[in-house]
């Protein structure tokens, strides 16, 4: 390996000292929030996340073309054998269950709309934090498709998280699970209002409830619609532990009704929840 | 005869630091457990180490971690200066150890994943130290990660100097 000539340092402490600067510089104004430093994030994610999204494609091409080719190879010959022994009324009962699928699926489409969520655009996941201090994926609709900050994300078998940056064409999306997401939500059976929080890890926990003495293995929450983010009655988490009391409150897990770990796609909500009266949890509900 | 610019040659590198923070995003999406890989630092820690440019590891530390920055919510800058500064002391380190051996190699990759770790967690909550981000297992995630990285990287850097052999 190469060594470096002592010559003079001199512009080795400018580089350094000019690039710790740019970056000092950065973090400070979105500190202090005295510039708006979204285009720079804009145009990073404008140029870097196509090339993620072409990758991603790629992929997805040549595991379709195995699944739907090579991987059929071995299996044409019993194949053709099989053919010869389903006759016409099995082939119909096929196409049958295929609408029967396909009619499932779009009940559970439909019972999204049917809450009230407004416009929605559903997108694809195409990539995850590169580092491992944040929970948050990127998904490949932006500004220009009516996607904007705090734009709820959710899948049909509850929320996702909700858009923190975005682009013209793509969003940053943080998890529920990330250790700066926070949630209104109401447990489905006692209609109890909290909060719960991501840690970082796969289960969220409860930072806040009126009243946690009721609270079982089991129970679902469902979001209040009181954080002004995500739609009212979605599916949240189940609760997987009710531990010992820690200062004022139990400790309680919650597993995530979405299956966080497997996302392809997900619908993004594109009309901000209205008519949700806004409620601090910690002051109790209002007066009649 | 193919007569090599400086401009394609620094075009290559771009493309190069692009392509390692667009595979490092794919793959933690792909596999859970990449997401406590770290090719940036890897990438930035070898070019400081095979270089012999400080300026030239400074600058691509700085721009991977500020790609990396912007496809993650983490904020602008913190992985930034964070890999600046490995890319720096990575190239220091190159002209003062031996950093053909893979003890050597063992023990920066270590530390500098636990640096890495504990600079950007802390210039993140200078940001927003209001978040409740709590950190409590954060020490076993970086001392899992830094485990992670090194094997990850003895073997990218014993692929490169075997194939940098072979080649010249």
């Amino acid at each position: 390996m190469s060594r470096v000539v002592a010559v003079s340092r001199r512009p080795i402490w400018i580089a350094l000292s000019i690039a710790l600067l740019i970056h000092t510089g950065l973090i400070s104004i979105q500190a202090g929030h005295r510039f708006d430093t979204r285009f720079v994030r804009m145009w990073l994610l404008d140029s870097l996340a196509p090339l993620e999204k072409l990758v991603d494609r790629s992929l997805y091409g040549i595991v379709y073309v195995w699944d739907s080719y090579f991987a059929l190879i071995g299996t044409h010959k019993e194949n053709e054998q099989l053919k010869q022994q389903v006759d016409e009324l099995k082939l119909q009962l096929e196409k049958r269950r295929e609408d029967v699928i396909e009619v499932e699926r779009l009940r559970t489409l439909l019972s999204i709309q049917d809450t009230g969520i407004g416009r929605t655009a559903v997108s694809r996941v195409i990539g995850r934090d590169p580092g491992r201090a944040n929970q948050t994926v990127t998904i490949d609709k932006g500004l220009s498709h009516g996607l904007k900050p705090d734009s709820a994300v959710i899948t049909a078998n509850g929320i996702v998280g909700r858009v923190i940056h975005s682009s013209n064409f793509f969003s940053i999306v943080q998890l529920v699970i990330d250790s700066q997401s926070a949630i209104g939500v109401m447990l489905e059976s006692t209609r109890r209002q909290g909060v719960l929080k991501g840690n970082g890890t796969r289960e969220l926990e409860l930072e806040y409830i009126d009243d946690d003495n009721d609270l079982k293995e089991g129970m679902k929450f469902i979001t209040s619609g009181q954080d002004r983010i995500y739609p009212k009655g979605l599916q949240v988490g189940v609760i997987t532990s009710v531990g010992p009391r820690r200062g004022l409150l139990r400790t309680v897990q919650v597993r995530p009704a979405a299956d966080l770990d497997r996302l392809e796609e997900v619908i993004c909500v594109l009309d901000r929840p209205q008519n949700v009266d806004v409620v601090d949890p910690a002051l109790g509900p209002p007066a009649p | 005869m193919v007569r090599i610019t400086t401009f394609g040659i620094i075009g290559r590198f771009a493309l190069a630091l692009v392509a390692v923070v667009v595979i490092q995003g794919i793959l933690s999406f792909k596999f859970k457990v990449f997401g406590y890989f770290d090719l940036p630092l890897i990438c930035s820690v070898y070019y400081g180490f095979t270089l012999g440019n400080p300026v030239a590891s400074i600058v691509i530390g700085s721009a991977l971690g500020l790609m990396q920055d912007s496809l993650s919510g983490a904020v602008l800058g913190t992985n930034g200066f964070s890999k600046t500064l490995i890319g720096f002391m990575a190239a220091s380190a190159g002209s003062k150890f031996n950093v053909d051996q893979p003890i050597t190699r063992v023990i920066a990759l270590f530390l500098f994943t636990i640096g890495d770790g504990l600079l950007v967690s802390i210039l993140g909550l200078m940001v927003d130290s209001t978040s409740g981000t709590t950190y409590s297992g954060a020490l076993g995630g970086w001392i899992l990660s830094a485990t992670f990285n090194t094997l990850l990287g003895l073997i990218l850097f014993g692929y490169h100097d075997r194939w940098g052999n072979a080649t010249t």
